[in-house]
């Protein structure tokens, strides 16, 4: 008995340990590619003095850390020259996620449960852009796009003039962005449909619902969660997108928040100002976040 | 930026003691001693005073040059060295604007590959020369921005023993007003600011600095992505003043009004690649720099003639932006020896001419003058006005460098035009 609590005191011991230096690497990583950058665009985004070049010099004093700028970048971002940014992006967001939905959640949905043994390989078409960059991936549509691109040419066989597509028109940046995260948006909530208990879909066509009924009560409730965790996964990035829009469109009439960040803090003197701006959106992806993890919690202790 | 981040008490005199509160207020101070609310009332961003503001080391103007100062802690290298053997040259300019030909030559000859890193403007530039940890060996500034970089200590002195061929240039760029001995610059390239169009669309280019603003040309309109450059010009297009190195806000403010009105009415766009837009045709009306319509016959598409391109400046050289752009080493270089060796040979006549082919910028070398470039095919007749001569140096109107409170209230005024802002 003695002996036996004794090793089982040991084991205690060593898992005490154990566990928790299983978090190390992540949160050496998490420190330093995280914490240390983070705190490093406070310091710019706080600080008050200018350089010889006129460029901030980073206050990495807290004691030091001076509010004008920021409350600058606040009061414009309601009422001055950033809120069209903000407006453009909240709207493209939005649009592009619809789109994403529409497209997305059949395509999941029928790889998910219909594909067969096709799914395979219609996972990996999907998955496909992601051989391609990114950027390779939307100097296509400059190309598809262009004056004399091939949806004018096409165009062109009706008789159709030539339209100006990438002369800044908000529709082109929206759907560019829904094609760019599309992708994003399928993975996940198609390993949410894949999860879901074929018996729960059987029993409720054995009560007499019919298809789309239990689409509507069985499957898309159960998928809520995966269909809320891909528009999370796909709006965080689509929120600071800018080459996107820097591609297909670069007009002040639609600038992002993505573009005037990059604006900022490309030139020097007001990186100050982007990265007030860093802050500010990465506040109001917080909140998303939040309400994300919120409903994950709750779902799961439903679950429970 | 590990020298930008010590303690300002540490500084020493010349360092602008500049808060931003201070700028702040002194902005506050001029808004309402000007009294110009709606104009002001648009903008509340951190604009500087330029009444109030002033630089702690010297602005060179033509008829005020100044000797750049040489630093205890930056000295120039040593005589009779040799070129290091690094196998690299990091160089910091704007894209395409150096011939390949000229980079592959420097390669065989020296055995170091030419690497650009580019940037769009000069506040971009700095940005990049400014970060910590960054390390270039050749950088292209213009007048406007050199002695913040030499007093900012991000370029080092030169050794002319290494420059001999600085002897090719014109007798003004051996000794310019900006940089008197030539200590920190060598010229590279002399150049106008016009409007650039395409002669087969664009109907009346006697309409000048408003053809871009001229709706007829939506959609394929654009401005250079230069705040000096693009607020200049709406001050110019719309009389709002000839001075190009104002500091007054109500001006500045006018002028980012004026662009402003450009993204509704024509969906302005704002880059540096015209000398290929507008060959391509994807632009009909860009603003742009002499040098870019002599070299854009080599980005035309098949079949089409220099005959399509066309440059506007004002007929009156008084009235014409004219500017320099040169040479200058960093103070980061890991091979300075190498760089001297660089900016000898970009210096030399043929090398500069082969440059000049390619690239459409004129070299101020006596050699290379109008019309012996004219003489040797390199710029067509439909495009005369793009030819620069010293004379319109004593004429025309040059940016100068500004105190740094006047530069960001310029660089403000132009970020809120390419936000989108109203």
């Amino acid at each position: 008995m003695a002996v036996a609590e004794t090793a089982e005191g040991k084991a205690d011991r060593a898992t005490r340990f154990l566990w928790p230096s299983l978090a190390i690497p992540g949160t050496v990583w998490l420190i330093l590619l995280f914490v240390v950058p983070f705190y490093g665009i406070m310091a710019v985004a706080f600080s008050s003095q200018l350089d010889i070049l006129g460029q901030p010099i980073p206050a990495w004093n807290p004691l030091q850390w001076d509010f004008t700028v920021m409350r600058q970048v606040i009061n414009e971002s309601i009422s001055g020259f950033y809120r069209p940014s903000w407006e453009h992006t909240f709207v493209y967001c939005f649009l592009a996620m619809m789109i994403c939905v529409l497209v997305g959640y059949p395509v999941a949905y029928y790889v998910a449960r219909l594909a067969g043994r096709n799914r395979g390989l219609l996972l990996a078409l999907i998955l496909a852009p992601w051989w391609i960059n990114y950027l390779t991936r939307m100097l296509a549509w400059v190309g598809l796009l262009g004056d004399k691109g091939y949806v004018n040419e096409f165009l062109g066989l009706f008789g159709v003039t030539p339209v100006d597509w990438l002369a800044g028109n908000w529709y082109v940046v929206v759907i560019a962005l829904a094609y760019g995260y599309l992708p994003f948006f399928i993975i996940p909530l198609y390993a949410y449909l894949d999860r879901i208990d074929q018996r729960l879909i059987e029993a409720s066509r054995d009560l007499g619902a019919n298809s789309f009924r239990t689409f509507f009560r069985v499957t898309l409730p159960l998928s809520r969660i995966g269909l809320i965790t891909s528009i999370v996964i796909t709006a965080l990035p689509m929120f600071g997108d800018y080459y996107t829009n820097t591609l297909v469109s670069n007009s002040p009439a639609t600038t992002m928040v993505g573009n005037s960040i990059e604006q900022s803090i490309l030139s020097g003197f007001s990186r100050a100002k982007g990265a007030s701006l860093v802050l500010i959106l990465s506040a109001v992806l917080l909140v998303f976040m939040a309400y994300y993890l919120i409903l994950t919690v709750r779902s799961s202790r439903e679950a429970r | 930026m590990p020298n930008e981040a010590n303690d300002s008490s540490r500084a020493p005199a010349w360092r602008p003691q500049l808060h931003r509160r201070d700028v702040l207020r002194g902005g506050a101070i001029a808004a309402v001693g000007l009294g110009a609310a709606p104009l002001l009332a648009a903008c509340s961003s951190d604009n500087g005073s330029g009444q109030t503001a002033s630089s702690d080391y010297p602005l060179a103007r033509p008829d005020s040059p100044v000797t750049l100062p040489i630093f205890d802690d930056n000295k120039p290298i040593a005589s009779g060295l040799e070129p290091e053997n690094v196998g690299v040259l990091k160089v910091l300019n704007y894209a395409d604007y150096m011939a390949p030909g000229v980079k592959s030559d420097f390669q065989d000859k020296y055995g170091a590959e030419v690497q650009v890193t580019p940037y769009n403007n000069y506040d971009e530039m700095l940005s990049k020369l400014n970060a910590s940890g960054a390390s270039f060996d050749v950088v292209f500034p213009g007048p406007s921005v050199l002695s913040r970089m030499v007093y900012g200590k991000l370029l080092q002195p030169f050794n002319n023993s290494y420059l001999s061929n600085i002897k090719n240039a014109w007798p003004e760029y051996q000794d310019p007003w900006y940089d008197r001995g030539s200590q920190y610059t060598v010229p590279y390239t002399v150049y106008t600011t016009g409007v650039a169009y395409r002669s087969d669309v664009v109907a009346d280019p006697s309409e000048g600095y408003l053809m871009m603003w001229n709706a007829d040309y939506a959609g394929k309109v654009g401005v250079l992505d230069d705040a000096g450059e693009a607020l200049s010009m709406a001050m110019l297009a719309w009389d709002i003043t000839d001075d190009i190195n104002t500091a007054d806000p109500e001006y500045i403010n006018a002028a980012k009004e004026k662009l402003n009105e450009l993204t509704g009415l024509v969906d302005v766009k704002i880059d540096i690649t015209q000398y290929e837009t507008i060959a391509s045709g994807k632009f009909s009306v860009h603003q742009a720099w002499s040098g870019d319509m002599i070299a854009a016959r080599w980005y035309l598409p098949k079949g089409e003639t220099t005959e399509v391109l066309g440059y506007w400046v004002p007929d009156d050289g008084a009235q014409r932006v004219i500017g320099n752009d040169n040479i200058a080493i960093p103070k980061s270089s890991e091979s300075p020896v190498l760089a001297h060796t660089f900016l000898n040979y970009m210096l030399d006549n043929t090398v500069s001419e082969k440059n000049f082919n390619w690239n459409g910028y004129q070299p101020p070398l006596d050699k290379l003058n109008a019309q012996y470039l004219i003489d040797g095919g390199y710029i067509s007749d439909n495009l005369l006005s793009a030819v620069v001569v010293p004379e319109d140096f004593t004429k025309g109107i040059q940016f100068y460098e500004q105190p740094v409170a006047v530069q960001n209230m310029w660089l403000s005024a132009f970020m809120e035009f390419k936000s989108g802002g109203s």
